[in-house]
């Protein structure tokens, strides 16, 4: 799900580098051979230009996690999800745990350590605060601001989505990429800085130790 | 002097709840994440009125006897306060989008200037979390391929989210 405003023009060349690389947007060298030696993707792969999953599902950042069972409930709420370790320097995150753990999940189902408890998950998924809420709509209405051509009217309505959810890392970081950071006063390394550094930017997913099942009550 | 203060309470109450006289203006209301443009709405401070018919076009919702509804959906206006909600003048039935808002407990977000309001997920939409059930969407694949969350129903699902940003 590329939670990018800018649609295909932007998720494209991330979702099939070999065809949008050539339409002009270079792509990082790794990520043309890796498409060059595993070919088109063969998972689902969509496009989010309202950031509508962000909003019914409460995320702040990417990637986020979610794991949902076969009846549609979810397993694990939303968390750091590395499939790989390109961003091991910045996050000090190994994917390695979450990948092993997902693994165990498509084995045994609900059934595996990493299945949250259904107390936990209320506990998770408790309701917002509807400041929250209020945020979402100010995001939406800068994003539906800009698409009609008004970028200075939406910049006001981004800002007020940062300051009512300041730990929404997508409202920043997407409006910076519509015009700049220098319009927000601030930069994202210095953004990262004040709340506290990488480890609170992506904190690590909450996983059981193997062999220790999580404790139900 | 007490019955004073209430009658003039009031009056104060049901003049901000009427819609400006006369006054139309042009307004782009955004529902579900879609932009309608409405030719004659009314803005009053931060309520926003609407036609009837503009209210089906842009949200779908249609005022019954009943209640607003939308396919099964149906909110139920409270009798005492229909005046909040409703409207008859210049020939047309004014509708309260923003009073509507409020009773589904729905955020709206307002640019006076470009006179664009976004209406956010109603509590109807919010809800479903708390259920630990994953919130259904349907969003294109880059070929415009439409898919949906319930498509996968019968199989686990790792939903993870991206940007190019």
């Amino acid at each position: 799900m590329a939670q990018d405003t800018g649609g295909a023009k932007d998720a494209g060349p991330w979702i099939d580098p070999l065809k949008y690389s050539e339409a002009g947007k270079e792509m990082p060298k790794e990520v043309l051979e890796t498409a060059r030696k595993t070919g088109p993707l063969t998972y689902t792969v969509l496009i989010d230009e309202k950031h509508l999953v962000s909003k019914l599902y409460n995320m702040v950042n990417v990637p986020t996690g979610v794991w949902i069972n076969e009846k549609g409930r979810i397993v694990r709420p939303n968390e750091v999800a590395f499939a790989d370790d390109r961003f091991k320097g910045f996050s000090g995150l190994d994917s390695a745990p979450y990948l092993n753990a997902i693994k165990d999940w498509a084995e045994k189902g609900d059934k595996s350590i990493y299945a949250m408890s259904e107390d936990r998950l209320r506990e998770k998924l408790a309701a917002q605060n509807p400041d929250f809420a209020q945020a979402a709509a100010e995001f939406g209405l800068g994003e539906q601001l800009y698409k009609a051509g008004n970028l200075p009217e939406a910049i006001p309505h981004f800002k007020e989505a940062q300051r009512l959810n300041p730990r929404s890392w997508n409202y920043k970081r997407q409006a910076y990429k519509l015009s700049g950071e220098s319009d927000y006063g601030t930069t994202f390394a210095e953004e990262v800085k004040k709340a506290g550094g990488s480890k609170v930017y992506y904190p690590p997913p909450e996983l059981p130790k193997t062999g220790e099942p999580e404790k139900k009550p | 002097m007490k019955a004073n203060i209430s009658s003039g309470l009031l009056l104060v109450l049901l003049l901000a709840v009427l819609p400006a006289a006369g006054k139309e203006i042009h307004a782009t209301v955004v529902y579900d994440d879609v932009a309608t443009g409405i030719d004659s709405a009314r803005e009053d401070a931060d309520q926003l009125w609407i036609t009837t018919a503009d209210l089906t076009r842009a949200t779908r919702f249609e005022v019954k006897p009943q209640g607003v509804c939308r396919d099964v959906l149906c909110f139920p206006l409270p009798k005492a306060k229909k005046q909040e909600f409703l409207h008859q003048d210049a020939g047309k039935t004014w509708f309260n989008l923003t009073a509507f808002a409020r009773l589904v407990r729905q955020p709206v977000a307002h640019d006076a200037a470009l006179s664009t309001w976004y209406f956010g997920l109603r509590s109807d939409q919010n809800q479903t979390l708390s259920s630990l059930y994953a919130p259904d969407f349907t969003l294109p694949d880059i070929n415009g391929k439409q898919h949906s969350l319930s498509d996968f129903h019968g199989k686990k699902v790792l939903l993870v989210t991206w940007a190019s940003w």
